[in-house]
């Protein structure tokens, strides 16, 4: 999970890309180009900046979690992996090859064949049965009903809806419909994989069994993930890779703890500041690092251990120090000390919104 | 000398109206008058001031046309392009009459214990329901029994055939308006006319292209009259398909041959089978006013009552014509309900 980036190929690529709504956008766009401010250019020139010069590259096996407030041009951004959106500029790389050049058939392929997408409000066909929607993408491509009902019988065994193939979609619970969403996504095989807030629509309960449910499909699948989400706590929790949108640009992006750590921008830290640190802060980020041979008899922590787990072991007891190990092998070490100050709240920013809000 | 004399001799046409004469025929109006000896006597009254209407500026320069030269015209020209467009249609809609004669002559000649089963079958097909079998057996026997089954079946051949028709050319209207936005913006005028012209001018235009004798003169004005709501209702119910369910189906990467008859008509058809319905209705009213153009059936049994006032002959007839409408409001209404219970959003 932790790897080193650079590592891996690089499965999407979005570089310089721009998206303005409006009546004529490639004009819009010199504006945006000239550094026009979002509020300036839908007043003085009537169009919208949907996404303005992002430039990620997404990871294979990664999830990337791009997150942003409502408006932020997130749910713009990913669809334009698919092109559901076209782009006003720039361009979308997937393994290599250029998108915004496919023609219809081309696309189509891609659809069917490399991508999968959960969405939001689960979008499943109403008329059919589950086991029908799960293997919706295999009936597109045209494959037997003997071969594709086995595969959905596969895929809602593994979502956790054995049994439920004969119901159809209105029958179930908002949190098993969008199991059926997701196994619906898993069923095309598809390496890659867009999810649309796909848990936003969820209580919060059920959210946290879903995110539980992806990260240990990932494991296994260790597909390629681009999730959508309004939420830190789950972008923390799913991100190998997180992006942090606001008004259609990238404010910040890099790995999650990093972010955390070391917010470099107003928006992230008002983002940061109301969070459970204790939960999504990992061992790995607030240790001292030493191989310096520690005495036998001190507890030991794994470097991805989040700090609440840590708390927990040390049973409230401040001098405690522990030894982290990753795999038998000393990387570290990490007093309770080190681990209250990580804990130390970032306050809201003066500059941010949230004090704005409370002036 | 009349009101308006001024406005031709003020624009210099005088030559022009003094050189057309008096071609127009003399009216009424200007007879009496010219037997009273009062025209041109008295001065300008206001208050009598005519509306400078066609007849109005006849008066003052015969060679301005009159009204009645327009529905005259109307009609020439439409007496001159006749021919013409008969050529075209006669082969083209002769089908109608043929589909039209099948099936009277269908219904007619088979007899009453076939095809009254079949009509119940038909029934339970789409209803699923023992009640309403029940209740439709019971309607069209009692219509036997006061010997009107003929006619009955005969409003009833002609209703299915007309629908059918209906059917066959509404549904795939519908979906090009929902595609095409330029489509939609010709077609609704089409729409508004066809649905607010009075059902009786249907019959004018259609009297003049094709013999009174011939089927598919009443054929033509129901199919006109009917096809309207399933044409609409398509539409609006391919439109109002959920957008996020059609974005679904673009992103795992249907055609749109796909996503139309696997997701848009499945999803639209509640409404189209409301629309259906509707167009059933509306057959059934103007098969009876076709009856004016010799469409037979219950229609002609009214129309009978109205000229030869025969009173019980009329009312028999229309109510058999509200139970036929019951009948086939129920059935189509339950099979919309059935469709609606199997794919509830």
């Amino acid at each position: 999970m932790v790897g080193d980036r650079d590592d891996k190929t690089t499965a999407i690529q979005i570089r310089n890309l721009y998206k303005v709504f409006g009546e004529d956008p490639v004009n819009a766009l010199e504006h945006v180009k000239q550094g026009v401010s979002k509020s300036d250019l839908l007043q003085h020139h009537g169009h919208v900046i949907g996404l303005n010069d992002i430039n990620v590259n997404v990871k294979e096996g990664d999830i990337t979690v791009m997150m942003g407030l409502s408006g932020s041009g997130k749910s713009t951004l990913i669809r334009h992996l698919n092109r559901l959106i076209d782009p006003t500029a720039g361009e979308i790389l997937v393994n290599g090859e250029d998108i915004l050049a496919y023609n219809e058939n081309a696309l189509r392929r891609l659809r069917r064949h490399r991508m999968s997408m959960v969405f939001q409000n689960f979008a499943l066909l109403p008329h059919r049965t589950v086991r029908q929607n799960v293997a919706l993408a295999l009936v597109v491509r045209g494959e037997p009903r003997s071969e594709y009902e086995d595969q959905a019988e596969y895929w809602l065994d593994r979502v956790g809806l054995k049994g439920n193939g004969h119901q159809y979609p209105n029958e179930l619970s908002g949190g098993m419909q969008q199991r059926v969403g997701l196994a619906r996504a898993l069923a095309s095989n598809a390496p890659i994989m867009l999810m649309d807030e796909a848990f936003s629509a969820l209580d919060p309960l059920i959210r946290t069994d879903m995110q539980d449910l992806l990260l240990e499909l990932q494991a296994e699948l260790s597909k390629t993930v681009v999730f959508i989400s309004h939420d830190l706590d789950e972008a923390l929790r799913l991100a190998d890779h997180l992006v942090i949108l606001k008004d259609g640009y990238v404010v910040q992006q890099g790995e999650p703890q990093t972010i955390l750590m070391d917010p470099q921008d107003d928006y992230i830290v008002d983002f940061v500041s109301d969070i459970n640190r204790a939960r999504v802060l990992r061992v790995r980020s607030v240790m001292r690092r030493t191989n310096e041979p520690q005495p036998d008899d001190m507890p030991e922590i794994g470097p991805e251990d989040n700090l609440e787990h840590v708390i927990a072991v040390s049973h409230g007891d401040l001098g405690q120090t522990f030894v982290v190990r990753d795999q038998g092998r000393q990387i570290g070490v990490l007093d309770m000390q080190d681990l209250m100050r990580a804990l130390v709240p970032t306050s809201a920013s003066e500059g941010g919104m949230r004090h704005r809000a409370s002036a | 000398m009349a009101t308006y004399d001024w406005v031709f001799s003020g624009l210099g046409l005088d030559r022009w109206c003094d050189a057309g004469g008096s071609s127009a025929p003399t009216s009424l109006a200007d007879l009496s008058a010219q037997t009273r000896g009062t025209e041109g006597t008295e001065g300008f009254d206001p208050w009598e001031l005519p509306f400078p209407s066609m007849d109005a500026l006849n008066d003052a320069c015969p060679a301005f046309p009159q009204s009645r030269q327009l529905t005259r015209g109307l009609e020439q020209g439409f007496l001159d392009v006749k021919d013409a467009m008969s050529v075209v249609l006669d082969p083209i809609t002769q089908p109608l009459s043929w589909a039209l004669e099948g099936a009277l002559y269908a219904i007619l000649n088979t007899p009453w214990w076939i095809v009254i089963p079949i009509l119940l079958l038909i029934t339970w097909a789409v209803s699923k329901s023992w009640k309403l079998v029940s209740f439709v057996a019971l309607c069209i026997m009692g219509l036997a029994f006061i010997d009107h089954y003929d006619y009955a079946m005969q409003t009833l051949a002609i209703i299915f055939v007309c629908a059918f028709i209906c059917v066959l050319f509404g549904v795939p209207i519908g979906i090009a308006m929902s595609r095409s936005d330029t489509m939609r913006n010709a077609t609704i005028p089409i729409l508004d006319m066809l649905q607010t012209l009075p059902p009786f001018v249907y019959l004018i235009p259609l009297i003049f292209l094709f013999s009174v004798t011939e089927p598919k003169l009443y054929g033509i004005a129901i199919i006109l009259y009917a096809i309207v709501p399933v044409i609409r209702l398509t539409d609006l119910g391919i439109r109002m398909v959920d957008k996020h369910v059609i974005e679904a189906a673009e992103a795992f990467g249907m055609t749109d041959r796909q996503k139309l008859f696997g997701v848009q008509i499945p999803l639209a058809l509640p409404n189209i089978m409301a629309g259906v319905n509707q167009t059933i209705m509306m057959s059934l009213a103007m098969v009876v006013i076709a009856s004016l153009v010799s469409a037979p059936g219950l229609g002609v049994l009214v129309l009978r009552g109205i000229r030869n006032l025969e009173l019980g002959v009329g009312l028999v007839a229309g109510l058999g014509i509200v139970l036929l409408a019951v009948i086939l409001d129920r059935v189509t209404k339950a099979s919309l309900a059935r469709i609606n219970t199997t794919q509830k959003t």
